[in-house]
């Protein structure tokens, strides 16, 4: 049977049976969660939530949310695993951790063989959605860690009988040549590695739009979504780019690009409850409007998450918005940003995402850094340092002013400082980029 | 019926009887363990697919899957 969808069935199911599929889900996870969670059991408590008050998807409202710092607090509490696991630890098959790009403590998750097969599942319904078949062959550009990362996706191409090529820790330079030499179809990576490797390809005198590679496949970064990154890739690979998100808090992805390609990622609704709320007042927004994630999850039993506050901002988009025949909502340029990320200069909100959305739209530099810094220990600054690629060295004098014109036309006329450095100065990375530099000193 | 209460297939009859069968084998405690963990390992890929087709959605701790 060929089909578009991995699951025919739920990604076209009327909305109306989707949200009664979401109910039964949601009261029996919240029953789970009362009888064996200490952590649940402890919040529904506080907030006098009972599961049967779930009459309606309304009534989800009734659950308290969940922050990571309850999760870190309660991992401090009772160490390892904080009290919010189900099973003791025998009963798990993986261990795993969060990246800690945000330089806090990181989680620790463990997965039963049933999740963990779930996990894979999630994978699998935005790879078959943009379009990788049993006939792909997969190069994963990841190192294979205690970070999750593509560990689910790796299983997802393993279950839907595509050869996987796992590169570990090989260098850049091989993991070109071996995406050449095996003939890899669909390369997986972060959007900044996979562009790394495009470059790396060029001064290795490769020429990657004229291999068999038709797929690039990102996550673990919002910049999957950002036109010009996009684009990008796309020009630099001769390959269609799919975005997907995920996080190791719920061990997967919960969003995906389809390959009808509407500007954004579909919600795999029929297992994830997803709320968009106003990150202050917790109000819900409504379609077309940016807020804060609020998910809950139906796939893991070892820890149940209800409820969770992302950070991550999204912008909900209806089902019908995209041509591919799925009832699944979608985030219109996936994922935005995050809540934290916001930095405040001079009076004005600036969000590293829209800095790259514009930096990227110069095909002349191939990579950058945003720098924030105190004149005088009093006003702040921020400072653009980009990289020309070598081949256009000679624009430099005039892309730096034009750069510094958008930037300010971007954000209320705020003057950003562009500088250039030497070529291959700036830090590259294989997983989440760090391209901002907070230098300030806070007293 | 599934879980929404709709008549189910022939084909979802048949994936939910492979389910619970093996729910069954993997509750005996008298096989050996290349069949035990096989089975387990089966029974996890079964639980998905009744998932998938709203056929099942429970929790498999006890059978240590």
């Amino acid at each position: 049977m060929d089909s578009p969808y991995w699951n025919p069935k739920n990604e076209k199911m009327p909305r109306e049976q989707l949200k009664a599929l979401q109910l039964l889900k949601l009261r029996r996870m919240c029953d789970w969660a009362a009888a064996e969670c200490d952590f649940h059991r402890r919040k529904f408590e506080k907030a006098k939530f009972r599961p049967e008050q779930l009459k309606t998807l309304d009534d989800l409202r009734r659950i308290p949310v969940m922050t990571r710092a309850e999760w870190m607090e309660c991992q401090a509490e009772k160490p390892l695993f904080g009290d919010l696991v189900t099973a003791p630890r025998e009963h798990a098959i993986r261990y795993h951790l969060t990246s800690g790009t945000s330089g806090r403590q990181p989680l620790r998750v463990l997965d039963s063989m049933k999740d963990w097969e779930w996990i894979a599942e999630m994978w699998c319904y935005g790879f078959w959605g943009f379009g990788v078949r049993p006939v792909d062959t997969v190069f994963f550009a990841f190192s294979y860690g205690s970070f999750i990362g593509f560990w689910g996706a790796h299983y997802c191409c393993e279950k839907l009988g595509a050869l996987v090529l796992p590169s570990g820790n090989m260098t850049t330079e091989n993991r070109v040549k071996q995406i050449v030499e095996m003939e890899a179809t669909t390369v997986c990576a972060t959007p900044t590695y996979a562009l790394r490797m495009a470059q790396t390809a060029r001064e290795m005198g490769i020429d990657l739009p004229s291999s068999r590679v038709n797929k690039v496949i990102v996550s673990g970064e919002p910049a999957g979504s950002i036109p010009a990154v996009k684009r990008m890739l796309e020009q630099q690979w001769g390959a269609k780019c799919g975005d997907t998100a995920g996080m190791t808090e719920i061990g997967t992805i919960m969003i995906f690009e389809c390959a009808h390609q509407p500007g954004g990622t579909h919600i795999i609704e029929d297992n994830f409850i997803e709320e968009v709320v106003d990150p202050k007042s917790m109000e819900a927004k409504g379609y077309g409007e940016e807020g804060e994630r609020v998910v809950t999850s139906f796939g893991r039993g070892f820890i149940p998450l209800l409820r969770y506050r992302t950070g991550d901002l999204v912008m909900r988009m209806p089902w019908n918005k995209c041509t591919c025949g799925r009832t699944f909502d979608w985030y219109d340029g996936g994922i935005r940003g995050r809540t934290d990320d916001m930095k405040l200069i001079r009076g004005t909100n600036v969000y590293p995402r829209a800095v790259e959305s514009i930096v990227r739209e110069c095909d002349e530099i191939d990579e950058f850094q945003i720098v924030l810094w105190r004149k005088d220990n009093v006003q702040d600054e921020i400072t653009v340092k980009i990289e020309v690629k070598p081949q256009h060295a000679a624009k430099t004098a005039e892309l730096l002013p034009r750069l510094g014109k958008d930037l300010a036309a971007a954000h209320e006329g705020l003057r950003f400082n562009v500088e250039a450095v030497a070529h291959g100065t700036l830090p590259r990375f294989e997983l989440k980029a760090k391209r901002l530099k907070d230098e300030r000193e806070y007293k | 019926m599934d879980l929404l209460g709709h008549e189910t297939t022939d084909l979802e009859r048949e994936v939910l009887r492979l389910y619970n069968d093996l729910k069954t084998l993997a509750g005996r405690d008298d096989t050996p363990p290349c069949v035990q963990r096989n089975v387990k390992k089966a029974l996890a890929c079964l639980w998905q697919a009744t998932n998938d087709l709203d056929l099942s959605f429970e929790q498999l701790r006890d059978l240590g899957v």
